[in-house]
């Protein structure tokens, strides 16, 4: 936890050096210093037990997440703008299609999150449709994961970034660092158990830009 | 490792018989003695204490030569082709050293001479065939319950010369995880016969007839999680196979020999599991058949001028419930000839060119070409160099795999030609979420193919110390990989294969062997090996390969020296052994050391490729001694054991079991009865 927010402290002043970089190549900058946040254990349907088919099972409910105040928003306003993303063990959804009533969406992109200072103008934003497709794609080595059958482990893909676009229709840039607790993945030897316990977890760092516009 | 006055001959390098000085390619030979002495049981056991060798653990126990995988290396016994891969590893532990007169090991690729699979190299398995009147037995008992028995006879009636060889070896297997179920190696028996007919229509005409028979058979019991209780299943797999090979040679005159063989091989897998409390037995079968007429003519133009023409025809089938059904027999017929021409223009210089042809039904045709050189600097140096192109035609798994695994993500392997029609079967009834791109691009596998470079130098300054040096380097294209190209609505992912990647491996390899005294002898290697998947190097310079910092998640880009290579490779490996044996030769011993560097696992990190630390296996070192002595009336005894050090690793070596003693008592019958 100390790390993390020494780490928010780190991604402060970067992020305001990237900001000092733009203006001085004086494009499109933005007003105010953009900031890159961190979230840690954000629960998303952790584990309640072990199903007789020997799945894990949770609750199933989502955890709703705005980017826009960097807070949970409580399951009952799951039918407003007041969220842009939501997480419920490796599914993300996000405030759009069928998933919720904004004008959400987004897709995964492929490169560094800091590399990614202005989403590309051929990008296609996709909206959820759920069960069949999501803007955040789902299933192993799919979207945002890889899931190591062999050591029973859930890995972010290293190189994936978020672009979502949030209920009202402004840009952010999310990046999942981990997903279980504590933002420590379990060591390949730790037991079955442990490695359910632990899981469903999310760390992640992201980046909102309020002004509407698809530059970080 | 004794007795060298006698120029050592191999035959595998050139197809015919060279003294093992006057080969152009590196070429490793094993003598009986040396197995004998070391204690040796199946394949694996002497192959994991030669330079440059490993002994991988996937479907089987297989050879690692070259830094390429098990499927790159062809096993001939007595020169034909072992047949019955699974996985594309043909599982070395099937094979005894019991009747082994040698083995010769060439490295690099091979498939001028040989085709298909002799890519990385060839392994020639020669048994005894020697036709002198005696019967020997062996007994080892060792750990595990691990019993092994031979019986060895030879005789000759005239013109006609009889062999017959039988060995019985079983163990207990072992866990290296005390609770579980499942033992690490379960409980098997094994038996091998092989029976030898000579006879000579004169000094100028032989015929020769083999078979052997092996057979296996492995319980297994296998704990699978269903509906949250564990259901135990008994089972057993069942490998059998049979060797016939007849061959017919005619010497006309000095100058031009001609030899017919025939091999027919058959191999037959049963994997059957009875589930409690389940009707339906699960049963796995795989049937292959593998029948090959071939022709060698060897002419001599002069002392320094010879060629090896020939050609033959291959028919092959397999039939197993993994593709389609049992009913279905998937064949290829392969029609291929070779030349190849020795020439030495100059007292010092040997030239080697040779070249095959291989048409199949299956896949595409391939010519492989290689030149071998070697030069006599002088009497005790010899630079030598060649050149090959090796290729691996693709599998029937490969082609026609139809497989579903129900317990583990109901993920689907279709061979590439099965693919279509299998995902738009499912497709039509409703059972495809999404069809990659990647599904279009299903096309006829190319085989894999490999062009191997080899430069060394043999020095031997002295009759008592012979050193080795050999640069290597395969360039491999064409690999065949698995690549999801559906996804199933239940989540499921459909793979098929694919010619999609690109690698190398190089290396430098070098062996020393040093008569220290009369009675001791050191011998020691050392390989370095690089390997790198080339899609992997093009990502990592194009900036798209990343990795995750361990701490923080924050990912970045992965730099080339980050990355470690291909998986199950050690960058070093070295073995040091120490023979003795006393003057009158009553008494023998050995210690063989064994030391491997630390060597990729899985990836952890998601990026695909090994780069953190937490991917790799340790290194480690195996010691392995043994013992005994030779008393009056041919009867021997011998004890050892081996890895004294103990060292397991039951995630990534599971075929490592601790150490392991034995005591073997040898019985020589015709010199029992002759005092």
């Amino acid at each position: 936890m100390k790390t993390v927010k020494v780490l928010s402290f780190f991604f402060l002043l970067f992020s305001i050096g990237i900001f000092s970089c733009s203006k001085d190549n004086n494009t499109s900058a933005p007003t105010t210093p953009l900031v890159t946040k961190s979230v840690s254990d954000l629960v998303a349907d952790t584990i309640l037990g072990i199903a007789a088919s020997g799945q894990p099972y949770g609750a199933g409910k989502y955890t709703f997440f705005s980017l826009e105040n960097n807070a949970v928003v409580p399951s009952s306003d799951s039918a407003t703008n007041k969220w842009d993303i939501a997480f419920r063990g490796t599914s993300i959804i996000t405030n759009s299609g069928n998933s919720g009533p904004g004008n959400g969406g987004g897709f995964v992109f492929t490169g560094l999150f800091d590399d990614l200072k202005t989403i590309p103008a051929d990008s296609t934003f996709k909206t959820d449709n759920a069960p069949s497709s999501y803007a955040i794609t789902a299933g192993s080595n799919r979207g945002w994961y890889i899931y190591n059958a062999p050591v029973n482990l859930i890995t972010p893909i290293p190189g994936r970034v978020l672009v979502v676009r949030t209920a009202t229709g402004k840009y952010a840039k999310v990046e999942i660092l981990n997903y279980y607790k504590g933002g420590v993945t379990p060591a390949a030897t730790a037991s079955d158990d442990d490695k359910l316990r632990k899981q469903r977890f999310f760390t992640f760092r992201f980046l909102f830009q309020p002004d509407g516009s698809k530059v970080f | 490792m004794f007795n060298r006055k006698l120029e050592e001959v191999v035959v595998t390098a050139t197809r015919s018989e060279r003294k093992l000085s006057n080969v152009a390619v590196p070429v490793t030979l094993i003598q009986q003695k040396t197995i004998r002495q070391s204690g040796s049981l199946r394949l694996p056991d002497i192959l994991a204490e030669q330079t440059g060798l490993f002994i991988t653990q996937s479907f089987g126990k297989g050879v690692q030569m070259q830094g390429l995988s098990a499927d790159y290396t062809m096993i001939l016994l007595d020169g034909e082709p072992l047949i019955g891969r699974t996985g594309g590893v043909l599982d070395l532990s099937r094979i005894t050293v019991g009747n082994i007169k040698k083995i010769e090991i060439v490295k690099g690729p091979s498939s001028s001479l040989y085709g298909s699979e002799a890519l990385a190299g060839v392994i020639n398995i020669i048994t005894d065939r020697s036709n002198a009147r005696k019967l020997l037995a062996d007994i080892r008992y060792g750990r595990f319950n691990t019993l092994d028995a031979s019986l060895n006879g030879s005789t000759r009636i005239g013109k006609l010369s009889l062999g017959a060889f039988v060995n019985s070896n079983s163990s207990e297997g072992y866990s290296l995880r005390p609770n579980a179920v499942q033992k690490t190696v379960e409980p098997f028996w094994r038996l091998t016969s092989q029976v030898n007919i000579g006879y000579d229509f004169s000094e100028r005409t032989h015929f020769n007839l083999t078979t052997r028979y092996n057979y296996e058979i492995i319980q297994n019991s296998i704990t699978v999680q269903n509906l949250g209780s564990l259901v135990l299943s008994k089972g057993k797999e069942n490998n059998r196979d049979l060797n016939i090979t007849p061959t017919f040679s005619h010497r006309f005159n000095d100058k031009l020999k001609t030899t017919f063989r025939g091999y027919l091989s058959r191999f037959n897998a049963v994997q059957s599991l009875a589930v409690k409390d389940q009707k339906t037995d699960y049963d796995d079968q795989f049937k292959q058949a593998f029948y090959r007429l071939e022709n060698q003519t060897d002419i001599s133009f002069s002392d320094n001028h010879m060629l090896n023409v020939g050609g033959g025809y291959i028919q092959e089938y397999v039939q197993s419930n993994r593709y389609d059904s049992l009913q279905t027999k998937r064949s290829n017929q392969v029609g291929y000839f070779f030349l190849q021409d020795e020439w030495r223009p100059l007292k010092k210089l040997s030239l080697i060119a040779g070249l095959r042809f291989d048409a199949n039904s299956a896949y595409a045709s391939v010519w492989s070409p290689k030149l071998a050189l070697q030069y006599r600097v002088t009497e005790k140096l010899r630079i030598n160099a060649s050149i090959g192109r090796g290729f691996k035609a693709p599998d029937f798994r490969q082609l026609y795999l139809n497989f579903t695994n129900i317990a583990a993500g109901s993920y689907s392997v279709f061979g590439s030609l099965v693919a279509r029609d299998e995902v738009l079967r499912l497709q039509a009834s409703g059972q495809i979420d999404n069809i990659l791109p990647v599904f279009e691009k299903l096309t006829d596998l190319k085989p894999e193919t490999s062009t191997g470079l080899n430069i060394g130098a043999q020095y031997d300054p002295s009759e008592k110390i012979k050193t080795r040096i050999n640069f290597f380097r395969n360039d491999i294209s064409n690999l065949i990989l698995t690549d999801v190209i559906a996804f199933k609505t239940n989540g499921g992912q459909i793979f098929s294969y694919f010619n999609i990647s690109r690698a190398y491996t190089q290396g430098l390899e070098t062996e020393a062997s040093w008569q220290l005294h009369k009675s001791f002898n050191l011998a020691g290697g050392y390989q370095f090996l690089i390997t790198e998947d080339k899609d992997v190097l093009d990502a990592i310079d194009a900036g798209k390969m990343y990795k995750r910092d361990e701490q923080t998640g924050i990912s970045s880009l992965l730099a080339r020296k980050e990355y470690a290579g291909l998986p199950g490779r050690s960058k070093h490996m070295i073995n040091l052994k120490l023979f003795f044996e006393s003057p009158s030769r009553q008494w023998f011993a050995t210690a063989r050391a064994i030391y491997r560097s630390r060597f990729g696992t899985a990836d952890i990190d998601g990026n695909g490729v090994i780069n953190r630390d937490d991917e790799f296996a340790d290194g480690y070192m195996q010691l392995n001694v043994s013992g005994g002595r030779n008393f009056a009336r041919g009867i021997r005894i011998m004890a050892g054991v081996d890895n004294v050090l103990n060292y397991t690793d039951p995630e990534n070596m599971p075929g490592m079991p601790g150490y392991n003693w034995y005591l073997t008592l040898s019985l020589d019958f015709g010199k029992l009865k002759s005092k």
